[in-house]
């Protein structure tokens, strides 16, 4: 090395000093957030290898188990069940999106069009509310709608001439059940980001189309639903990256054994393998199954949102 | 959306029947919207209030007038020693979560924002990459079992204590603070720390309380860690409890129900879903301003 490059590494090491002595505080108060990292996301990563284990129990230690390799992976990929957990999984997710999406984005156009001031801010401010409620609650107002016998959902159908449905034990209906309890959940919270986008059109655009004689339906066509296509895109992409989310917390509260055959998505079916059965290393495998598939999606997802419309998650 | 309103009625323009026809269908859809949001809440809370000698339909229960209503199923829970136990867990666990997850989640945020950290790359990388890969509950459960922290109500928050989705939020928010304010209280000798602490937090109220809003709702609903890690009845918080009432529909599995008294078995469930709902919608109208500005910043920038 010569004179120069030694000079060079002195001024990299010393400025690399400096810059830290300056930043001291900013490492002192990463620290514990990064520690907290290691111990409750590094550490579990760790443990995932008992998916490669013979793993019995806590008792005898985690890492001490046999090695069996692709075992685990090779029975939950040719069981019996395989296929039919993903149809559950996919079935929920994409149900969710083809019916959730469109509500939300109807429902930010006709806020952002409604002239009724008062209604306008009744029904913004009701339609958040069921974001914050948990899926226990839900399934309580559930079952007070869906009673078999009495509820209104029933009263409906009996007026219209149908048979009364229990919507949580029947395994046709329920399908339905969990995609539209969760349109009504969740419908309000997602348009607040078309809402947003809303907010940002630029005024002077509508001005302009009034004066030139375009009609109400037709700024809504040419003007607001453009302005939010690109935000459709993005919410869109990004939901195809999780889309091996179903919605653990909802199908596991409403779900019961009557159910199975069509509510078991991966993850209550790990729970059920794991947590009830003790078959742990099965379930790690299909836990770490979803979590490679649902990485690759991820990046994949952010990918074209980065491409199609500039904006990515990470 | 109120200025857009005033500039475009403005404009002298006389609608036409085409943006009145627009008009009534845009308040027709708002109508129905709000109704089938009110529809399943009002029909749990007459419910909730039905007396025990009212016989009918749901349907018909919810026209019921307000003179008829009973609040015996209130009483009975307000008055259940399990109850006010499972409902002081909650609290604990919301009130230590959110201060938890906040002490760990601003510093954090801070850091990734500064621009110029030595490292930052890597760090954020070693962030991201749990958040990217979810390796499943089996391997976290084991965690908490191997940490003793099993029957603790730490157990419900400790594992979500830092949301890496929060905390990008955050991250976007502290990175839209002009740095020019850091520079000038740097050069006023304040260190790292104090700039945190006296410029940049006052400035961040916004996006603290949403954030802490998203972690309290978070730790408040759960019921699935709770029902894995606390396995001790005087540990239960409210979603255990709710839980078991709710599910206590079975013939014989009434036990759970009946210690609440002679109220209708419907609507001591109803009272239970409204009294674990309360704190959220009391704090949801002091918190909504504040949400709707942080959400909306989050995920513009996001």
């Amino acid at each position: 090395m010569g004179e120069k490059g030694s000079l060079q590494n002195k001024t990299y090491w010393s400025t690399l000093r400096k810059d830290i002595a300056r930043q001291k505080w900013i490492y002192i108060l990463i620290a514990v957030p990064l520690i907290y990292y290691f111990v409750f996301k590094y550490v579990p990563l760790w443990y995932s290898q008992i998916a490669f284990r013979d793993f019995k129990s806590v008792r005898y230690g985690i890492l001490t188990s046999d090695w069996v390799g692709m075992e685990n992976f090779r029975e939950f990929v040719t069981s019996h069940y395989f296929w039919s957990l993903i149809r559950n999984t996919l079935m929920y997710s994409i149900g969710k999106i083809l019916v959730s999406l469109p509500l939300s984005v109807i429902l930010a156009i006709a806020i952002y069009e409604c002239r009724h001031n008062k209604l306008r801010k009744v029904v913004q401010t009701l339609a958040y509310l069921p974001h914050f409620l948990s899926w226990v609650i839900m399934y309580g107002i559930l079952l007070s709608l869906f009673a078999p016998g009495d509820g209104i959902i029933n009263d409906l159908i009996k007026f219209f001439g149908g048979q009364p449905i229990d919507f949580l034990t029947n395994a046709k209906a329920f399908p339905w059940l969990v995609i539209f309890s969760d349109a009504w959940k969740e419908m309000g919270w997602s348009a607040i980001i078309f809402i947003a986008a809303l907010m940002g059109i630029d005024v002077s655009l509508f001005e302009a189309a009034m004066v030139e004689g375009a009609n109400s339906w037709q700024r809504v066509k040419y003007i607001t639903f453009p302005a939010i296509k690109p935000v459709i895109v993005t919410v869109l992409l990004l939901k195809i990256g999780t889309i091996f989310e179903a919605g653990f917390n909802q199908i596991f509260m409403l779900y019961s054994p009557a159910v199975y055959s069509v509510a078991d998505i991966i993850d209550t079916w790990v729970y059920r393998q794991g947590l009830l059965e003790g078959r742990f290393g099965l379930a790690t495998a299909a836990g770490l199954f979803k979590g490679i598939i649902g990485m690759l999606l991820l990046f994949a997802s952010n990918y074209f949102s980065k491409k199609f419309s500039d904006s990515s998650l990470f | 959306m109120k200025k857009k309103n005033k500039q475009v009625t403005s404009v002298a323009v006389k609608p036409t029947a085409a943006d009145r026809g627009f008009n009534i269908v845009v308040d027709i859809f708002m109508v129905f919207i709000l109704i089938v949001i009110v529809l399943p809440l009002w029909s749990t809370l007459t419910l909730s209030f039905r007396p025990v000698t009212f016989i009918g339909t749901y349907t018909e229960g919810m026209f019921l007038p307000p003179w008829e209503w009973s609040i015996a199923a209130y009483e009975s829970l307000l008055g259940n020693n399990g109850f006010l136990i499972a409902f002081w867990n909650s609290i604990k666990i919301l009130v230590e979560g959110v201060i938890c997850a906040l002490i760990l989640t601003i510093p954090l945020a801070y850091g990734l924002s500064v621009k110029d950290l030595r490292g930052k790359k890597l760090i954020t990388v070693f962030v991201l990459i749990p958040y990217i890969f979810n390796v499943g509950i089996i391997p976290v459960y084991l965690l908490i079992a191997k940490l003793g922290l099993t029957n603790h109500l730490q157990s419900v928050f400790l594992p979500v204590a830092i949301s890496t989705y929060n905390c990008i939020i955050m991250r976007s928010f502290f990175e839209g603070i002009p740095n020019e304010l850091r520079e000038s209280a740097s050069i006023d000798g304040c260190n790292e720390l104090q700039i945190l602490l006296k410029i940049i937090l006052p400035l961040s109220k916004a996006i603290i309380m949403t954030i802490g809003l998203y972690y309290g709702v978070a730790f408040w609903n759960d019921y699935f860690r709770p029902m894995l890690y606390l396995t001790r009845d005087y540990l239960r918080p409210l979603p255990i409890l709710l839980r078991n009432i709710l599910l206590a529909a079975g013939m014989n599995e009434f036990v759970e129900a009946r210690a609440f008294g002679n109220a209708p078995v419907e609507a001591i469930k109803a009272a239970s879903v409204f009294l674990s709902a309360i704190p959220m919608v009391i704090a949801y109208p002091f918190i909504q301003k504040y949400f709707t500005k942080g959400t909306l910043l989050g995920s513009v920038k996001g």
